[in-house]
């Protein structure tokens, strides 16, 4: 059954990885979707999804990006940067960058669309584990996601009942990204299966798997939820960093 | 000496966190009561400290009772009371026999309960004379994020926060704080077992390999010792903490303020 039939989202990032997952899962799932990204529309696209080149982090772009689309059902906020460095070794451009497309990004589209969404409408952010625990060199990332969650909640409590605001905290998802990292590994093969134990699931996300909370909260069936955050990391931050079974 | 003049009664008063508490508060002046299972706790010998032995079993109702009569008659207030008493079973639920998961909510979860309970009456006195009196319940960061194999012990912790806030919320009107501390890793008799006992060490470590292993994953590259937990406990049982309450206090040397750290 298609759970998202006549409704019209918006995801920014679509071109890969979960910003991908989820347009797919909203097309399957029978919602009009517009995505967008800074370049050309990617030739893999699916045809039955609309692209808008903007830069969420410049607001004139944002703007006329509303204008374009138009009144719209749901937002998924999953455009994103990251940035490996400590705050001793960030720059002022690491910054720009971070905040740009991480924070501004997202009040950016917030702002634009709060005012031609439909009453009952769902704000879908993609916070991140690394907004509430640390990870070790991603000082401007970490921070950036923890700015998304306390947006979160703002929204939630200054716009409701008329729109629901959420976010989903992924854990370590499949994308080319994570496997570089550990092709960069002394021994990537142990790399991968000391990760693999710290997974109660014994495996990585996938982009559907965060897809799938997605559907869940742009639908009727999240009704009464809003404000929250959903961690979806196959059970790694339930587990202490500690595990001596591996060291 | 910012306990002066005030009386404190510390559960589980002869053991590794406890000992420290119990020491730290006489030297700020504090009349305390330190109730065991025997003088000597979970440590091996126990050196004179000037606080005054209560034998308590806290998972027994007669023996809280018993307690709270003698520092009524003694003193007739009661300022402080800290439930440090706690204990470790080191097994998943399957391999947790009834037995084991019932003792563990009876010292950890049932005791703090019990030994609040009739503990209030004399705080409740304490805190009509002007100041605040002091609830300190033992939490775990493992009440937050769990270790391997310790299912039951995660499990009364988390059972041991709910509580810290829900006796703040009740008890607060009447000048009684609660609150919990929620340590990580501390160097007491419970953790030597948890590295010496089955499972834990991976790898085939030595024990001393295995505990430098623990440090390095901890930002501050250390585990903390029973006076680092005492600082806190101090600090909340004083009147400077007066507007501190139902909050639980992760003191763990930052340990769960990290993601985990993957080998990369």
């Amino acid at each position: 059954m298609a759970r998202l039939t006549g409704k019209r989202a918006v995801v920014t990032g679509g071109r890969q990885g979960i910003g991908r997952g989820i347009l797919d899962a909203f097309m399957a799932e029978g919602a009009r979707v517009t995505t967008c990204g800074r370049g050309s529309r990617p030739d893999d696209l699916p045809e039955a999804c609309s692209w808008q080149t903007a830069d969420v982090s410049d607001p004139d772009q944002v703007a006329a990006l509303a204008s374009r689309v138009g009144e719209i059902d749901i937002l998924v906020n999953n455009a994103g940067v990251q940035v490996e460095k400590t705050v001793a070794d960030s720059t002022d451009d690491d910054w720009e960058l971070v905040i740009g497309v991480n924070c501004r990004g997202v009040f950016n589209t917030c702002r634009a669309f709060l005012s031609q969404m439909s009453n009952g409408a769902s704000i879908i952010n993609i916070g991140s584990i690394s907004g509430r625990v640390a990870d070790p060199s991603m000082a401007l990332y970490n921070a950036s996601k923890a700015f998304v969650h306390g947006l979160t909640r703002s929204i939630a409590v200054d716009h409701g009942p008329s729109v629901r605001c959420n976010a989903i905290c992924p854990g370590w998802i499949e994308t080319g990204m994570l496997e570089a990292g550990f092709d960069l590994s002394d021994d990537p093969v142990a790399a991968r299966k000391d990760a693999l134990e710290r997974h109660a699931t014994r495996r990585f996300g996938k982009p559907a798997d965060i897809a799938a909370m997605a559907v869940w909260l742009a639908s009727d069936e999240a009704g009464f939820a809003t404000g929250q955050f959903f961690t979806i990391d196959g059970g790694m931050t339930a587990a202490s960093p500690i595990n001596t079974g591996l060291f | 000496m910012i306990l002066d003049g005030k009386t404190a009664l510390v559960t589980g008063g002869r053991g590794g966190i406890g000992r420290a508490i119990v020491a730290r508060f006489r030297r700020e002046g504090a009349k305390v009561y330190a109730a065991d299972l025997t003088q000597e706790g979970s440590l091996a010998v126990h050196d004179e400290d000037g606080s005054t032995f209560i034998k308590l079993d806290v998972t027994q109702e007669a023996d809280a009772i018993t307690a709270m009569e003698l520092i009524a008659e003694e003193v007739g207030t009661l300022d402080i009371l800290v439930n440090a008493a706690g204990i470790e079973i080191e097994k998943s639920i399957e391999e947790t026999t009834l037995e084991e998961w019932n003792l563990s909510f009876a010292v950890n979860a049932t005791g703090t309960f019990l030994t609040s309970k009739y503990a209030l009456p004399l705080m409740r006195k304490a805190a009509s004379n002007g100041t605040s009196a002091s609830i300190i319940n033992f939490g775990s960061y493992d009440g937050f994020i769990a270790d391997p194999g310790l299912a039951a012990y995660c499990a009364t912790k988390g059972a041991v926060h709910a509580l810290t806030r829900a006796m703040a919320c009740d008890h607060g009107p009447e000048g009684i704080r609660v609150n919990a501390i929620c340590p990580g890793y501390v160097d007491t008799p419970m953790l030597q077992s948890f590295f010496t006992g089955d499972g834990s060490g991976g790898g085939g470590k030595t024990i001393d390999q295995l505990q430098q292993a623990v440090r390095d994953v901890h930002p501050m590259r250390t585990y903390g010792t029973p006076e680092d937990i005492a600082n806190l406990v101090n600090w909340l049982a004083s009147d400077e903490a007066r507007y501190a309450s139902g909050q639980l206090w992760i003191l763990d040397g930052g340990l769960s303020a990290q993601v985990q750290q993957m080998k990369l």
